[in-house]
């Protein structure tokens, strides 16, 4: 089917090994998904090794950067969970950080989208979930399951508002999962389709690749949004752990 | 870039070794249970890394130079803040300095023109009473020659009168009838 079919849009989300392993029989290879998780880890780790390299008063560019990413997730958390979030901010910010250059790197041609598999966002925000369902139980004990109840319901309204809260909490962590993998396997699969089209065109290639270049600096926007989105829910959803009542 | 282009070269191969083979699975490649391990192994993996790295790397030095630079920033404001009051304390004492000097130049000259005038004023009573002085002594002095010449001309007027006439009469009469008759 690849093989027929150059501009296949699916083939970008091939998992190709490049070394195996083998572990007690379960097959954890080294694949290119694994290798972009890798730059990943090496992007983020850059940019704030190089950012502290020289932390000085007057920052520079890349301490700039680094500083502003610390700032904008320490707000986005103080914002939505207050003092109590602090405890959290090395995983969400490691979490932003992550998704948003598992995002970036695979806006480039040839690149792998490791957000863009089910699985990885899945494993993320079912962590997400597990977490916060402890720290709730933890924090507010048995009281955490007053979330299923908003206070100021009328009681026979219990029967049908009980039901759907509880569905809607279990739903959480299958739309945080699903909204960043639909993003970005959409957006690069139709990135695919018109990069495709403009071959296939020849010299008419030049519409398809005028739309081409608008898509991809929406596509950068969409990178970033989902990777703010997903950070954000995960602060709220914490906050709900956290504060129940409100 | 340059571990872009590594990435690239590495992957890119594979690529194309499975576009030639064709499509082993069918569908989506999201729907392959069989890379889920692997996924999610390396997931845990990288993830933790970067969870240590952040934890134990940035935050702490991060955090520690944003709070640096906002003691930092407190602190200057403080200064400049305790500067200006002490500028402004400056400021008054010199104003007040400043009017206390005005003040007491404007006494100094009302008190040296007084003292000036009343100098003038006794040094011109003073002159008066000498002018004055002078002028009856020289009254007196002129009254005196007065009447000396007066007394001189009665007594030149008398031997005048006995020479004439003694020329004239042998009996030369006494001054006191001379007197008589000139009166």
């Amino acid at each position: 089917m690849a093989a027929d079919n150059p501009i296949d849009p699916i083939h970008q989300f091939e998992i190709s090994k490049i070394a195996d392993i083998q572990l007690g029989g379960i097959d954890i290879s080294f694949t290119n998904s694994s290798l972009f998780m890798v730059f990943a880890l090496a992007a983020t780790m850059a940019l704030f090794v190089i950012g502290l390299s020289k932390k000085s008063i007057i920052p520079n560019r890349m301490q700039m950067l680094s500083e502003l990413s610390y700032n904008f997730i320490a707000n986005m958390l103080r914002d939505q969970v207050g003092d109590q979030g602090r405890a959290y901010f090395p995983f969400i910010f490691s979490l932003f950080m992550f998704i948003f250059f598992c995002n970036f790197i695979g806006l480039i041609p040839y690149t792998f989208t490791v957000t863009s598999h089910l699985i990885v966002t899945f494993a993320f925000a079912g962590l997400i979930f597990i977490a916060v369902t402890i720290i709730g139980f933890v924090k507010n004990g048995l009281g955490y399951l007053r979330i299923f109840y908003p206070s100021g319901i009328p009681i026979f309204l219990a029967p049908l508002i009980v039901p759907i809260e509880i569905i809607s909490y279990l739903s959480k962590p299958i739309s945080l999962s699903v909204r960043l993998c639909a993003n970005m396997l959409a957006g690069h699969s139709i990135l695919k389709i018109f990069a495709g089209f403009i071959v296939m065109l020849g010299f008419l290639g030049f519409a398809p690749l005028i739309f081409l270049v608008v898509l991809y600096a929406l596509e950068t926007l969409i990178a970033a949004l989902q990777a703010y989105i997903f950070t954000i829910l995960t602060c709220i959803y914490l906050n709900d752990a956290l504060h129940p009542d409100h | 870039m340059k571990i872009l282009l590594k990435a690239f070269l590495l992957t890119a191969p594979i690529n194309f070794v499975y576009a030639a083979e064709g499509q082993k699975s069918a569908g989506l490649p999201q729907m392959d249970i069989a890379t889920f391990p692997s996924q999610l192994f390396w997931l845990v993996i990288t993830f933790s890394l970067l969870y240590l790295f952040m934890w134990k790397f940035v935050i702490p030095r991060l955090g520690a130079t944003i709070e640096e630079r906002r003691d930092k920033i407190s602190n200057d404001i403080n200064d400049a803040d305790n500067l200006n009051t002490e500028a402004t304390d400056i400021l008054k004492k010199y104003d007040e300095q400043m009017a206390n000097a005005s003040q007491e130049s404007n006494e100094i000259i009302t008190n040296s023109k007084k003292a000036m005038l009343d100098h003038l004023e006794t040094l011109k009573k003073e002159n008066e009473e000498k002018v004055n002085s002078l002028i009856s002594e020289s009254q007196a002095k002129i009254k005196a020659q007065e009447e000396k010449s007066k007394i001189e001309i009665r007594n030149a007027t008398l031997d005048t009168v006995k020479a004439i006439v003694s020329r004239y009469i042998e009996n030369i009469p006494s001054d006191e009838e001379i007197n008589k008759k000139l009166n």
